[in-house]
């Protein structure tokens, strides 16, 4: 039984029990979570493409902002237990760039600059529950949180929003990711609390 | 019982707090009451966790300043977004507990018998395990000659500055942001020339330590490469941003 | 602050290091799965800002060691490190 410091609190807030799932506090900074040196990406070299469908589909960066894009407010929730409310970003959704896709696989895995990867079911990605995002707050997204553009899925744990991602492999099974791999739930819903394997 | 429960029932030890110490306003040392502490060598840190009542759990790593011949002790810099250096800092009072883990590290270590000269170069609260190196020779009687190259933003904010100037080291301060009246030492961050004018010359075979935070130990370290200087011995240790 | 002011090194990384290994491994030299490279673990990259901690070689950048703490077990990858010396 670890000793108890009188009177340590931390600095955490608790949320409202609808919004905050289980085990979560809130926080009103966006801490910058990172496992590497942060990717710079030209937009002239930037591109997205999703493979594993009938063929290679990709766009560039003047292709992607042409699609329709979306203004989206959500609510975040990272496995390292902090939860961010209301937070506003832009970009379009998934579903616009699957229906370019001809495809019968079930499974994603989303890859990024500097060799990060995370896997989803198709069907989360999909009826509006991701988007490629390019917009934070109101402005460009930043490097340090996932810009030029990241995957945006917040049903599911953060570390499967994919920060600079630059495509999704189609799959017919489900292959962990980088943190899957190494002891993270492979599907990750903090409703349910899904941190770690056999959660 | 999972093997990692039991390794971690036998390194966390209890620390009870002796005394605290103002140095300087934001920066206290806690001198450290530890059942079952083996000692430590000068440059070797401790890993600190709080438990709240309700089980959350921080942890933070601080450099023991303390000679090993001394009473266990820490100094802790409180950050302003700090989760655990305010505790320490604002909030502790003697006879508190807390978790230790340690003594770490068997790269960032001088044991003075070590012979060359040594440079300390330090980057604000990174001096804390460089004073525990500077007060470790002095309690061994060593000769090796011992410079230290501290780097802080005000005279305020010098840890240690009386003692520093009892120990029997060289002692290079540079203030980068503000001077008292009638400072005719350095006033800027560190540089090529700085280093050039400060450090034991490379063919004096010195050891180096530099501490502090990731950017003045990357550039602290790179200037003194080109200055000749053996990449290898320069032994770094960077300080988190976290608090 | 950005991630580049924020990666730490192997003196970091000790205790935790420490309580898996029961060894203080921060001197221990470790070769890179990726480029070769010798360097002691003190001498490695370390990101702790993340859900768990990542060490890479300072050289290539390569992964060479990821641990992930859950509440009653430890996942320790070392695929990245091809040797290590204590």
């Amino acid at each position: 039984m670890p000793i108890i410091s009188r009177g340590f609190r931390g600095r955490r807030q608790e949320g409202p029990p609808d919004r905050v799932p289980p085990g979560q506090y809130l926080t009103d900074d966006f801490p910058v979570l990172s496992a590497g040196p942060t990717p710079h990406t030209s937009l002239e070299e930037w591109t997205f493409t999703i493979e594993g469908g009938a063929e290679p589909v990709s766009w560039s960066w003047e292709e992607l902002q042409a699609l329709p894009r979306e203004e989206v407010t959500v609510d975040i929730h990272c496995v390292t237990k902090w939860s961010k409310l209301d937070t506003a970003w832009e970009g379009v959704s998934v579903d616009t760039l699957l229906d370019a896709v001809e495809h019968d696989k079930e499974y994603a895995l989303a890859y990024s600059d500097g060799g990060y990867t995370t896997n989803l079911p198709i069907e989360d990605l999909t009826d509006g529950k991701a988007w490629v995002a390019y917009r934070y707050g109101g402005e460009p997204l930043e490097a340090e949180h996932g810009g030029p553009a990241r995957l945006l899925v917040p049903h599911l744990y953060f570390w499967k929003s994919a920060k600079w991602v630059r495509g999704l492999q189609l799959l017919d099974e489900d292959e962990p990711g980088f943190w899957e791999q190494n002891g993270y739930h492979l599907y990750g819903d903090p409703w349910r609390e899904q941190r770690y394997w056999g959660d | 019982m999972a093997g990692t429960a039991v390794l971690g029932r036998l390194t966390w030890l209890a620390a009870t707090v002796a005394a605290t110490n103002e140095e300087t306003p934001r920066v206290h040392t806690l001198t450290l009451d530890v059942a079952g502490w083996g000692g430590h060598r000068a440059g070797q840190h401790l890993d600190v966790r709080l438990t709240a009542e309700d089980g959350y759990q921080a942890e933070r790593s601080y450099s023991i300043a303390s000679a090993p011949g001394d009473p266990l002790a820490i100094t802790v810099e409180r950050l302003e977004d700090g989760e655990v250096s305010p505790y320490l800092v604002d909030d502790v009072a003697e006879g508190d507990v807390f978790e230790v883990r340690g003594p770490i590290g068997g790269y960032f270590v001088w044991d003075g018998d070590e012979p060359e000269p040594v440079l300390l170069v330090a980057g604000g609260s990174g001096v804390v395990p460089l004073m525990a190196m500077a007060r470790h020779r002095a309690q061994v009687g060593s000769t090796a000659p011992m410079r230290l190259l501290y780097s802080s933003r005000t005279w305020d904010d010098v840890i240690y500055r009386d003692e520093l100037a009892t120990l029997g080291i060289d002692v290079v301060h540079t203030l980068t942001r503000q001077q008292p009246p009638g400072w005719s030492g350095y006033t800027r961050r560190i540089d090529d020339e700085l280093l050039r004018e400060v450090a034991f010359s490379a063919a004096d075979g010195p050891r180096v330590y530099v501490c502090g935070s990731t950017r003045f130990v990357d550039a602290a370290a790179d200037g003194l490469v080109r200055l000749g200087y053996d990449p290898r011995s320069i032994r770094t240790e960077r300080f988190g941003a976290t608090g | 602050m950005t991630v580049e002011e924020r990666v730490l090194d192997g003196n970091a990384a000790g205790g935790l290091l420490l309580e898996l290994f029961g060894v203080d491994l921060t001197a221990a030299p470790c070769m890179c799965g990726g480029c070769g490279a010798r360097e002691e673990v003190a001498r490695l990259d370390v990101y702790v800002d993340c859900p768990g901690v990542v060490i890479r070689c300072r050289h290539c950048r390569n992964v060479m060691i990821t641990i992930v703490r859950g509440p009653e077990r430890t996942w320790i990858d070392l695929r990245g490190t091809s040797m290590m010396e204590f």
